[in-house]
């Protein structure tokens, strides 16, 4: 009967749905008999024969030790003696010790940990409506966690810089002019920090993963007036400035190793700016250190468009899925 | 600095080579078997949009302005069609308008004399055009919804959207005046005009709870208008030197640009999709 009421509730989920009115539910099908040979033929219907001695399970009073019902259980013990569990297995099995800790989050789809970011880009001025300061550049990034790196960029500007229409209106209109720089080139040494990271589905259809950063760092910035007051004997050189740089950056990752990321960053730096006045003798006109005025902090802020590119391209999660 | 430039060419290059080599390798990560073959991208999401009206009070600020800078107070009421679509118009009044740098500059330092008589008044910064107020019916795309982790501790929903429209701009701008009348001191008084633009831009939502959520927005508003109040075309034979005179033709271009902050209130509660 035991037996029986085991496999009763399984065998219900196989009938057909019961029809309307709650009519007698048709009678439970049979088990198939096993064939004979390797294993025993069961009878249902039977009362079951006592277990053999020496059955691992059984006690010397013929009761099964799950239930101690004291009469035949017709259990897992007798339908496959091999499968019946031991009461030192049981007891192995309580003392096992659990890892108790689940891993609700899924793998991060890129990981930045330990891996190399070459970033090439182009470089856009944004506050600068006299002069653009437009050009390539590359920066390199080392992560030493997951949500930090260190790393270097530089930008160069050589030859790109545009004097805007905007400027010559002004000189034109108002008669007045206005110093203006140009750069050449910028190096820094920056740290990266990532406090965002999600997820987008795109129409509903795909989905890519994002992060957004923030990075800042120091270092120098090539820079030097365009002669707008005394063209005529003014020709400046080239002069390092010391830079500190703030910015936020958005990278949209297409692969795991491939991104395109764009960056607004301020560099900081003290301009050094043509001098306004023209000395009055032709001798001090040529003299380089009446060319120079005030020094000015200069915000150049410049937005960074471009793709990340982390090596190696591959890695493996130190958990599973 | 040739050398340095072929070097950064020959760099981007190679990498761009290794982009465009190895890429058919990583195709073969994003086949799914098994029961999720076939399935959509997103089961059971929460749509903060679909069937639901907003009402985003907001504070918009002006970007990269060369004489005056605008703050400008107003809302964005929108009906959400669906999840993806929306209608409705964005509205704001400039309630602060601060010179720049620049402006102060040629107020202290131009001369004024006979050769800037049309172009810089007594006060140079009550000549330069001010932009009073925006009403902008438009559509909004959101084709890119999901969620971001902040210090992987704060977790939001959030969607991306674009948004494109006409805009109606009312404009405090110099008023015209003919030859040889413009260098008269009343020329310089400031005249009301309506411009229309197009307009678009992106923004963001971050979704706080059902009913409120916070937006970041950029729009461009490109339009040409007459900023400083100078004479700088119209004259010679192309037309782009001064004519004594001020009018549409000293109008130039610029891609106005602003940002936005707002606060949304939406009703009435969200959906969650199969």
């Amino acid at each position: 009967m035991t037996a029986a009421c085991l496999l009763l509730p399984a065998v219900a989920f196989a009938q057909p749905k019961k029809p309307k009115g709650g009519g007698k539910p048709p009678p439970p099908p049979v088990a198939p008999a096993a064939p004979a040979g390797g294993a025993q033929e069961i009878e249902l219907d039977e009362p079951p024969a006592n277990p053999p001695a020496g059955t691992p399970g059984a006690t010397p009073g013929g009761t099964d030790v799950p239930g101690s019902t004291g009469a035949p259980t017709g259990g897992i013990c007798e339908i496959d003696p091999s499968a019946c569990p031991k009461q030192e297995d049981i007891k192995a099995a309580a003392g096992k010790k659990l890892n108790a800790e689940i891993y609700a989050v899924p793998q991060i789809y890129a990981l930045r940990y330990h891996r190399i970011e070459l970033s090439p880009y182009w470089s856009f001025s944004l506050n600068d409506q006299f002069v653009s300061h437009p050009g390539p550049g590359l920066a390199a990034n080392y992560y030493i966690s997951n949500v930090l790196a260190i790393g270097v960029n530089g930008t160069y500007y050589g030859g790109l810089n545009v004097d805007s229409d905007f400027n010559f209106q002004n000189r034109r209109a108002a008669r007045i002019g206005v110093p203006i720089n140009e750069y050449l080139l910028t190096g820094n040494l920056n740290f990266t920090y990532v406090p965002v990271y999600g997820k987008f589905a795109g129409f509903g259809e795909f989905i890519f993963q994002y992060d957004a950063y923030l990075t800042g760092g120091l270092g120098a910035l090539f820079s030097r007036p365009i002669p707008v007051i005394d063209p005529d004997n003014r020709a400046f050189k080239y002069k390092p400035f010391l830079d500190f740089n703030v910015g936020v950056g958005l990278r949209i990752f297409i692969t795991r190793w491939l991104a395109v990321n764009l960056e607004v960053r301020d560099y900081i730096y003290n301009e050094h700016l043509e001098n306004l006045t023209v000395a009055p003798t032709q001798q001090q006109q040529q003299d380089e250190g009446t060319w120079y005025g005030e020094h000015r902090i200069t915000n150049d802020i410049q937005a960074q468009l471009g793709v990340s590119i982390f090596l190696p391209f591959s890695w493996e999660y130190r958990l599973p899925k | 600095m040739r050398r340095l430039a072929t070097s950064v060419l020959v760099g981007v290059a190679v990498a761009l080579g290794g982009v465009f080599t190895a890429a058919p390798a990583q195709a073969q990560e994003i086949q799914l078997t098994g029961p999720l073959a076939g399935a959509p991208a997103v089961r059971k999401l929460r749509q903060y949009r679909e069937g639901r009206f907003e009402v985003a009070p907001s504070l918009s600020f002006s970007l990269l302005d060369e004489y005056r800078r605008t703050i400008l107070t107003g809302a964005r009421l929108q009906y959400n069609i669906k999840d993806w679509i929306s209608v409705g118009v964005w509205g704001a009044y400039g309630v602060i308008n601060t010179t720049t740098d620049l402006t102060d500059q040629i107020d202290q330092t131009a001369p004024r004399n006979s050769r800037t008589a049309t172009n810089v008044g007594k006060s140079f910064p009550d000549q330069t055009a001010k932009m009073q107020w925006v009403a902008a019916p438009q559509l909004q795309f959101a084709p890119f919804r999901g969620k971001l982790a902040i210090f992987q501790k704060v977790f939001l929903d959030t969607d991306l959207y674009l948004h494109a429209g006409l805009a109606f701009i009312g404009l405090q701008e110099r008023g015209d005046c003919g030859d040889g009348k413009c260098s008269d001191p009343a020329s310089f008084a400031l005249a009301s005009r309506t411009a229309i633009a197009p307009t678009f831009g992106l923004g963001l939502n971050f979704y706080t709870g059902d009913l409120v959520s916070i937006g970041v927005e950029y729009r461009a508003l490109p339009f040409s208008w007459n900023r400083a109040g100078f004479d700088q075309q119209g004259g010679g034979n192309n037309g782009k030197f001064p004519d004594r005179k001020i009018d549409s033709n000293d109008r130039t271009f610029k891609f106005n640009q602003m940002i936005s902050l707002s606060v949304g209130f939406s009703f009435p509660k969200p959906q969650v999709s199969n």
